[in-house]
């Protein structure tokens, strides 16, 4: 016992160093994978009221580049609206649309903190679960796809950017509907690549990616980017295709978060196909 | 007293200059700059390891919860907090380290200050950028970031002293 006890006196340093280390490498590798807590990120009270400040002072730094991109979105939309439109057949009048139901809600909302510099970039988002986001939403500018929601907390929320290791967004080649999985590198934020689309493919550079809509995350049609460079991949039948986002994460601001109001059917009935053993 | 409050003083500028300014910044090739081993340098010598750890920890997990890094920093820098006595022994002087100075540039010389804290900034960087690579493959990434990103944190430390580490006077 003594000797016990000379031991934790003679090595308390290290082992108060040890303690500590294995205390925050801990959290950063479950983190990665599962949020615990909110305590130790950007979406906990103080530091988002901290990062809200910060936001304040910086949103104007790229102010016109996004008024200028809303207001092509607007355009862009306002060509659809039925104003716009001239009835040709007079004798058709539409008295209720049953065969379409809203299946997306999108809330809208800014990036207060965002970084493109580390491996796994997160983004803080101003809108949390008073305002209905959860764990698992899609988010998406007007430019292109964002990432997915993290974690939330009352009135902030923390998303796992495109430019993240582990993303994996289902993604599809908009002429030829071959389909892959986004990845990131970890070096450029402005280049990506899509990781398993077989090399019988023809496949033209500047092919626009949109999102596949497979999952339940994003609809279907979402920007991606677009094809900057082929390459075939030794020793494998598969394409190494890389692309440029269309959006650029650098100066990103004005953002929506995705409710799929169908997701539960969704996950209810996938959820009834047999799952295979011994994979 | 007057120095505590120096150090709570620091202690508060150095996230706030980390977490909101340096990490939004982006230079290109991978670089990035910390500068919060700084804050650990400059403690008093004779500061208990304890207390190193203890406020390393405290800064780290600050400076994690604003820039969503979840203990990346605070990892780091607990190495920089454990190795300062080590490699400050390595350094000493001939007659040991004066208790009133201070561990600047301007107090204990430019030669101690570019070996002692290179090596620390070293040791910290390159922890950092492997625990974020956690890569074999990308080994040569990881040492091209830590090459690149060294020296330009350093100058920055050493601007850094010249804005908020008084000059000793002439004695």
């Amino acid at each position: 016992m003594h000797n016990l006890l000379a031991f934790f006196r003679r090595f308390r340093i290290f082992l108060l160093f040890v303690l500590l280390q294995v205390l925050a490498l801990s959290t950063y590798f479950t983190y990665l994978s599962y949020p615990r807590s909110q305590y130790l990120t950007s979406a906990s009270s103080v530091t988002s009221s901290l990062l809200e400040t910060k936001s304040s002072v910086t949103k104007y730094w790229n102010l016109g580049v996004n008024n200028r991109n809303l207001q092509q979105e607007n355009i862009r939309l306002r060509n659809k609206i039925k104003g716009s439109y001239i009835r040709l057949e007079n004798s058709l009048v539409k008295i209720q649309d049953t065969l379409y139901r809203q299946q997306y809600e999108y809330t809208p909302c800014q990036v207060i903190n965002s970084s493109v510099n580390k491996r796994n970039n997160f983004f803080t988002l101003n809108v949390g679960y008073s305002q209905g986001i959860k764990r698992g939403m899609g988010v998406f500018s007007d430019k292109g796809v964002v990432g997915v929601i993290h974690s939330t907390s009352q009135h902030y929320s923390v998303v796992k950017s495109v430019l993240t290791e582990h993303i994996n967004v289902d993604v599809i080649l908009e002429s030829s509907g071959a389909f892959g999985l986004l990845k990131w590198d970890g070096r450029d934020p402005q280049i990506g690549s899509i990781s398993g689309i077989s090399n019988d493919m023809k496949i033209k550079k500047g092919t626009k990616v949109v999102t596949r809509g497979g999952s339940t995350i994003f609809p279907k049609g979402i920007l991606v980017g677009y094809i900057k460079q082929l390459k075939p991949i030794e020793g494998k039948p598969l394409w190494d295709v890389s692309i440029r986002f269309s959006e650029d994460y650098r100066s990103i601001q004005n953002v929506y978060v995705i409710k799929n109001l169908l997701k539960e059917e969704q996950d209810k009935i996938e959820s009834t196909i047999p799952e295979e053993k011994g994979e | 007293m007057n120095s505590i409050i120096t150090h709570i003083f620091r202690f508060i500028v150095f996230i706030l200059l980390q977490g909101l300014v340096l990490n939004s910044l982006e230079v290109g090739l991978g670089i990035q700059l910390m500068i919060y081993p700084l804050f650990i340098m400059l403690l008093p010598f004779d500061t208990s390891v304890m207390l190193l750890l203890m406020s390393a920890f405290v800064m780290g997990f600050s400076i994690d919860s604003i820039s969503n890094t979840f203990g990346l920093h605070t990892s780091s820098l607990l190495i920089v907090a454990y190795l300062r006595p080590f490699i400050f022994n390595m350094f000493s002087p001939r007659d040991g380290y004066d208790p009133l100075k201070e561990a600047s540039i301007f107090e204990m010389g430019q030669r101690w200050f570019v070996s002692v804290f290179g090596v620390l900034l070293l040791i910290q960087h390159f922890w950092f950028f492997t625990l974020e690579m956690f890569n074999i493959s990308e080994t040569f990434y990881v040492f091209q970031k830590t090459i690149l990103s060294v020296p330009l944190s350093f100058l920055l430390c050493i601007l850094l002293q010249v804005i908020f580490v008084t000059k000793p006077k002439e004695r």
